[in-house]
């Protein structure tokens, strides 16, 4: 079954303010790019699609848990990137060894045993991306994903993207830079007045 | 992967980062045994020696040490939104629940030991019935981390968490500490049905309080 995932009627209210209203939308295998000003909803959008935006309104399916990579990395700054991503590929079931080829993937071979807390924000981010190959996930949601990256690990970012779309993943990024994007992308999304509609 | 080995995975991933940062454990035997020290030169040496004093010493500062524990577990969580990654897998919200909940028991264990001992070379205590003590003990340890893990998490996106979490799980803690108190008192003056009659109680406490999480956690926690 290919990876995918939708929300159908979606509202999002946080602090009393809607983020996103009826929101109905379809993520299937390909890049999906995700357009919008600061604030917008983008990365309220990406959460209500992980399932951890709390829906007001409406359903979300999903045929696999997405894994989001934000502007935090969601990992344990007490544990080394080995054994965070260690305790996901343990989770999912798979081999241990998909840990070191994801760390060595995401140049973190030489970091694999320093705790998070004394990594920089680009590493650990790296580290968050290692994620992705190390669980081998379907659904990719990836929150301004060059952030806190230099050009080799924005190159790394780039070429992950194309891999991920050529072995049917189905990845969303959201970002308010990187129109080279829109050129891979099998549909750019805008999210405005809390409407996502095709940009 | 089954439900129990969900939660054993975030247990041991939890008692891993405590031991890179020992801070919450430290904190809650610090805490402890200053507390148990404190309080008994409070009450005076004699009074603090009667079973059900140096029992009711001890589980008030297991209590608090449960909800220091919890809380810095949390914190931790926190930091890089860690607990998102949990929260977003199938089936991790019960895990987180019931993970967190098993580790904290754990490191509940090692702060009663130590005060357990503490208590029983200051206050020079004699021990009528050692294995119905063990047993009050550890029924006490597994007691306490459902009520105090299920009220950190409901609160757990809340400002006023530091504030709010003692203020829930204390009273609903109330029946655990009486029973806790009861059955490890009865244990240390001799009474073995007493001791045995609490610490099932205490086993009951845990049932339910472990179900609730589990039930409620997956639709509360957000």
């Amino acid at each position: 079954m290919e990876p995918s995932a939708a929300l159908r009627g979606a509202t999002v209210v946080l602090d009393d303010r809607a983020i996103l209203r009826n929101v109905d939308l379809d993520i299937a295998p390909g890049l999906t790019v995700v357009r919008g000003a600061n604030g917008a909803g983008k990365t309220t959008l990406l959460r209500a699609i992980a399932g951890l935006a709390p829906l007001a309104r409406g359903t979300r399916t999903a045929s696999e848990s997405p894994i989001l990579v934000s502007h935090r990395t969601a990992l344990l700054r007490a544990l080394t990137p080995r054994e965070n991503l260690a305790f996901f590929v343990a989770w999912r079931g798979l081999p241990p060894a998909r840990v070191d080829g994801a760390l060595v993937r995401w140049g973190l071979a030489a970091l694999a045993d320093r705790p998070l807390e004394r990594l920089s924000a680009g590493e650990r981010r790296r580290a968050a991306l290692a994620r992705l190959d190390a669980e081998d996930a379907g659904i990719a949601l990836l929150d301004e994903p060059f952030s806190e990256l230099d050009l080799d690990a924005g190159t790394l970012v780039r070429l992950a993207i194309e891999r991920w779309t050529l072995e049917r993943r189905a990845v969303v990024v959201a970002t308010h830079g990187h129109p080279e994007l829109d050129a891979r992308a099998v549909r750019v999304l805008q999210v405005a007045g809390g409407s996502v509609t095709p940009a | 992967m089954s439900a129990l080995r969900r939660a054993l995975l975030v247990a041991r991933r939890d008692l891993a980062a405590e031991r890179r940062q020992p801070d919450g454990l430290v904190a809650a035997l610090t805490f402890t045994v200053t507390l148990i020290f404190v309080e008994s030169l409070a009450v005076g040496p004699g009074e603090a020696r009667r079973p059900v004093i140096a029992a009711a010493l001890f589980w008030i500062a297991l209590l608090f040490a449960a909800i220091l524990g919890a809380t810095r577990s949390f914190e931790r969580e926190l930091e890089d939104d860690a607990i998102d990654a949990i929260v977003a897998l199938e089936g991790g919200r019960d895990a987180l629940f019931a993970g967190k909940a098993l580790a904290l028991a754990g490191s509940l264990a090692v702060v009663a030991l130590v005060g357990g001992l503490l208590s029983l070379v200051l206050l020079d205590l004699d021990v009528a019935l050692p294995l119905h003590l063990a047993l009050a003990l550890a029924l006490g340890v597994a007691a306490l981390p459902p009520v105090v893990v299920l009220d950190t998490l409901l609160a757990l996106r809340l400002r006023a968490r530091a504030l709010l979490v003692p203020i829930l799980a204390l009273p609903v803690l109330v029946p655990q500490l009486i029973a806790a108190t009861q059955g490890t008192a009865a244990a240390l003056a001799g009474d073995a049905g007493a001791s045995l009659g609490w610490s099932g109680l205490l086993v009951a406490f845990t049932l339910v309080y472990g179900v609730l999480g589990l039930t409620i956690v997956p639709v509360a926690a957000e």
